[in-house]
């Protein structure tokens, strides 16, 4: 028995080894360090040297704007995706020929699986004032200025991430008993009623899934920012880069890399404790 | 104690020698360790006779530059004759370029700092002194006195100059009609008619010694006062800014931006396509600069890179590269080279009254961290 | 109705029309990626024989492979530990897990970096003085960066697939008197497999499409990303558009052929079936 336990507690230890020396080295021990020079100073030529100072915090709403800006897009960013998607997802899911729907779910995907940098880089020249601007410009609509400014990073986003979001909307929905549906025509509810209290509580747990893996994606992205704002539209991420990277103050970069984390954590958290369970909470209603 | 050291840096520099070793640096390469081919096999000039160009060479050669500052016909005629392909990554900042440095492992080969961060490179470590018998062609005797002192220190060479230039502004005529001549009223029209149609450079040293032009100060101020002020405009021009970008030449091309700070090449070449873009440099003074070569610490392929530098400075090829990038020359073999209307050009070339005005970048600047976190805050504004 | 479906077409065409942009400048003859010259396919020959988009692609895929395969195993593994154990030990593994997949990829790669830098700093004297040799960043850091993500993302598709896995099956195994390992390997690694390629491939899609942990931590090695991003800043040519149609042509090829193999084996089922 004692020996069989032994054993088994063995193998449950070489089980989990890997993955611990794995999170250990590249999770914790990182994390420590970043902990560690947040309260450090910049070193006089740039990068960490030791102290121990409350100043890189205190000096954070130094980034107050690049913080708004990170926590006004992203929610609303997630938001426009959800909503361009979530048709997509029911047309796939409930109105087209299943012959089509694999095919065409793959196509909703495929992008994702070219270069990212390159397509946002062929959005800089859609948006830029040969493209779209110019067209509008022949239609009467002059001097219209998209690239460079917060819109033209939320058309990016909803672009860039509008792969991610229709999958687990699909799912939600292909699960969707369409007897339940059935039921609620025979009941004499309309179309749109059926829709609203059938097919979208039930649809709301692949919203929620989407929008997180969004959400998290988008609070810590600068490639978009930096492309299609042009280094006009800062996020959070633009200026860790930034303190990283051009002007070497690696303490300050610390403090305000756990301040991302921080609200990360927080935002998810509210998130989970009241979308999700809100969806869920539903669901089980319906169910 | 000094022969200590001696003794010390040579069994260093030995065992380094001796890991040199061909395979072994290629199975480093390979498995991604990468860490000998910071090994130089030439750096250790007793222990190894030099070689003439263009032998034995392999490898990649790792080059970091800023943008359009390069003719790619010189670059595969190099790879044709060598065998050694380059891989050129380019850099917005001096900042970009010394943060990438200090933290270590880049991989360059041969990079383009700026005159005033020589001293912090050599300070920091992050500079190999260049051997200069293996650079046959480049001849300090025909350099331009005024742009090659910053490249050495001490009487010891790190670096040697790629060409010289100044640092105003273009504009695009067929938008702008009310020809600046002045650093304020670059400001000025920025955040007048021109709002949201004018670049500045995402590096600390221009926009803010440009900033710090419009109330008159020194380009190089590092004073407290100055540079609060100087922080002040920046933040307020910031809304009507196109972009902070170090290349402007897409933007100004397509039309969506109609003025930017601009170095002199990037003039001349956007001059040379689009008659209408004028090049401006601001009366009250602004930078003049020298662009050097050098080597980083730790380089993994130096026989290449002295290979690389010692042809770009060869005066044929040297020429072709001025004809490319549009940037004067340091050298005066190379400018008998230059069509005579590139030496005639005034972007190229301002005049005297215009020149005297300006100064070049002072190293205190660099890593001033006052400065860098008005960049950075400009940025995140 | 009529408006759905005109708004899904519409979607396509947004979805569409700058990957239709990179295809097409692909084929220009002109030095500029977007200033059209006229046709022609000689970026795509200029593109193949890069021996620096070769070796940035090899070292994606070398990367990618790496990644795709250490995560595979490490996160199987923890997945089947995590169902053996509970209390403390789940619990922080669990957290771990979150945590590696919700800190954002820009804070890995500089925490990764400056980890690295710092570690390096202070054994390189030591290795250096004993070995010869010295640590320094490049593809192996950007692989064990990408492995910490992706363990994470093995163990929750594994762990979902054995929490829908019928116990009754390993039971009816130890029954029958299989050694443990027996059992594992007869009844549970086929149970798993799914989920195990699954998270592989999901692993090795985001690691040979992350230009943001590399970024900061390979050093000098170039990834694919790396080099597209640099070239960018370069001033694009159409060689990086030939680049980007391959790798989207290949990955469209292999999705139709698996797209027909599994049709083809469901036609074949129903046939069998009628």
């Amino acid at each position: 028995m004692n020996t069989t336990q032994q054993r088994s507690g063995l193998v449950t230890t070489a089980l989990l080894a890997p993955a611990g020396v794995f999170f250990f080295f590249l999770l914790i021990l990182p994390l420590i360090v970043i902990i560690v020079y947040s309260f450090g100073e910049r070193a006089p030529a740039g990068g960490y040297s030791p102290a121990f100072t409350f100043d890189n915090y205190l000096n954070l709403p130094a980034r107050g704007k690049a913080i708004l800006n990170t926590l006004t897009l992203a929610p609303l960013a997630t938001l426009l995706t959800a909503v361009a998607a979530y048709p997509i997802a029911y047309f796939l899911a409930v109105k087209v020929d299943p012959r089509w729907r694999l095919a065409l779910l793959v196509l909703v995907m495929a992008p994702f699986w070219t270069s990212q940098l390159l397509r946002y880089y062929a959005w800089i020249l859609i948006l830029g004032s040969k493209g779209i601007p110019s067209w509008l410009a022949l239609i009467g609509i002059p001097d219209l200025r998209i690239i460079n400014t917060p819109y033209a990073v939320l058309i990016g986003a909803v672009y860039g991430f509008l792969p991610l979001m229709v999958p687990p909307i699909y799912v939600s929905l292909e699960k969707l008993d369409k007897r339940l549906l059935e039921a609620s025509a025979d009941l004499g509810a309309t179309p749109w009623r059926s829709f609203m209290q059938v097919t979208l509580p039930m649809s709301l747990p692949g919203v929620a899934t989407g929008s997180m893996l969004v959400f998290i994606l988008l609070m810590g992205d600068y490639i978009l920012p930096q492309f299609l704002g042009g280094g006009k539209v800062f996020f959070i991420g633009n200026a860790l880069v930034d303190l990283f990277l051009q002007s070497r103050n690696w303490p300050f970069g610390a403090a305000l890399s756990l301040s991302l984390c921080a609200i990360m954590f927080v935002a998810i958290f509210l998130y989970m404790r009241f979308v999700l369970r809100q969806s869920n909470l539903r669901q089980e209603a319906v169910v | 104690m000094t022969d200590t050291i001696s003794t010390k840096t040579f069994l260093e520099e030995l065992r380094r020698y001796q890991k040199g070793s061909v395979s072994r640096r290629h199975f480093l390469g390979v498995t991604g360790l990468g860490l000998a081919t910071a090994v130089m096999a030439g750096a250790v000039p007793g222990l190894k006779p030099r070689r003439a160009l263009a032998q034995n060479l392999s490898g990649t050669l790792n080059f970091t530059t800023w943008p359009n500052y390069f003719a790619q016909a010189n670059f595969d005629e190099f790879t044709k004759k060598t065998g050694v392909p380059i891989n050129v990554a380019v850099f917005g900042s001096n900042e970009e370029m010394l943060a990438k440095l200090q933290a270590g492992g880049t991989g360059w080969d041969v990079f383009v700092p700026t005159n005033y961060t020589i001293s912090t490179y050599k300070d920091l470590g992050l500079i190999e002194p260049l051997d200069l018998k293996r650079l046959p062609n480049y001849d300090l005797s025909t350099q331009d006195p005024r742009f090659v002192s910053e490249g050495t220190i001490d009487g010891v060479v790190y670096a040697v100059p790629k060409d010289w230039g100044t640092t105003g502004y273009v504009i695009n005529t067929k938008n702008v009609k009310s020809n600046p001549t002045t650093w304020k009223e670059f400001w000025d029209l920025t955040k007048g008619e021109l709002t949201g149609r004018t670049m500045v450079h995402d590096y600390q040293l221009t926009t803010i010694g440009n900033a710090l032009k419009y109330f008159g100060y020194s380009f190089n101020s590092n004073d407290e006062k100055e540079l609060a002020d100087a922080e002040k405009l920046l933040l307020e021009v910031k809304p009507h800014l196109f972009a902070i970008n170090s290349d402007y030449q897409p933007s100004m091309r397509n039309g969506d931006a109609w003025m930017s700070v601009c170095w002199t090449g990037d003039a001349v070449q956007l001059n040379r396509d689009i008659p209408e873009m004028q090049y401006v440099l601001g009366r009250e003074g602004g930078e003049i600069w020298t662009d050097y070569y050098a080597i980083p610490k730790g380089a993994q392929n130096p026989d290449a890179a002295y290979a690389f530098i010692d042809y770009i400075l060869t005066p044929e090829v040297n020429a072709r590269e001025v004809e490319a990038h549009g940037y004067p020359s340091t050298d005066s073999r190379t400018n008998a080279l230059v069509p005579k209307a590139m030496l005639e050009n005034p972007i190229l070339y301002p005049a005297q009254d215009l020149l005297s005005n300006l100064e070049f970048g002072a190293a205190a600047t660099l890593t001033n961290p006052l400065r860098a976190e008005i960049m950075a805050r400009f940025k995140a504004a | 109705m009529k408006a759905l479906r005109l708004y899904v077409v519409f979607i396509y065409i947004f979805l569409y029309s700058p990957i239709a942009i990179i295809v097409i400048y692909s084929f220009n003859s002109g030095r500029y990626a977007m200033d059209w010259q006229g046709f022609s396919t000689e970026w795509y020959g200029k593109a193949l024989s890069n021996p620096l988009i070769v070796e940035a692609l090899l070292t994606s895929l070398t990367i990618a492979g790496a990644t795709a395969l250490i995560s595979a195993v490490i996160g199987t593994l923890a997945a089947l530990g995590l169902q053996r154990v509970k209390g403390l030990c789940r619990n922080v593994f669990d957290g771990l897990i979150y945590i590696a997949i919700m800190v954002p990829s820009v804070v890995i790669g500089i925490a990764t970096l400056v980890a690295f830098v710092t570690l390096f700093d202070i054994i390189n004297p030591f290795v250096e003085a004993v070995l010869a040799f010295r640590f320094q960043m490049g593809m192996w850091t950007v692989i064990a960066a990408h492995v910490l993500f992706n363990i994470a993302v093995v163990c929750l598709i594994v762990r979902a697939r054995l929490a829908g896995m019928d116990r009754s099956l390993v039971e009816a195994s130890e029954d029958l008197y299989a050694t443990p390992l027996g059992t594992f390997r007869q009844v549970v690694l086929p149970l798993l497999l799914p989920g195990i390629i699954a998270g592989a491939l999901l692993a090795f899609t985001f690691s040979f499409e992350d230009f943001v942990i590399a970024f900061f931590v390979a050093g000098s090695d170039i990834t694919l990303p790396i080099y597209v991003y640099s070239s960018i800043r370069r001033g694009v040519t159409p060689e990086i558009n030939a680049i980007g149609t391959i790798v989207l042509m290949t990955s469209f090829t292999l999705l139709i052929a698996a797209q027909l193999i599994m049709r083809d084996r469901k036609q074949r089922r129903v046939g069998a079936g009628g």
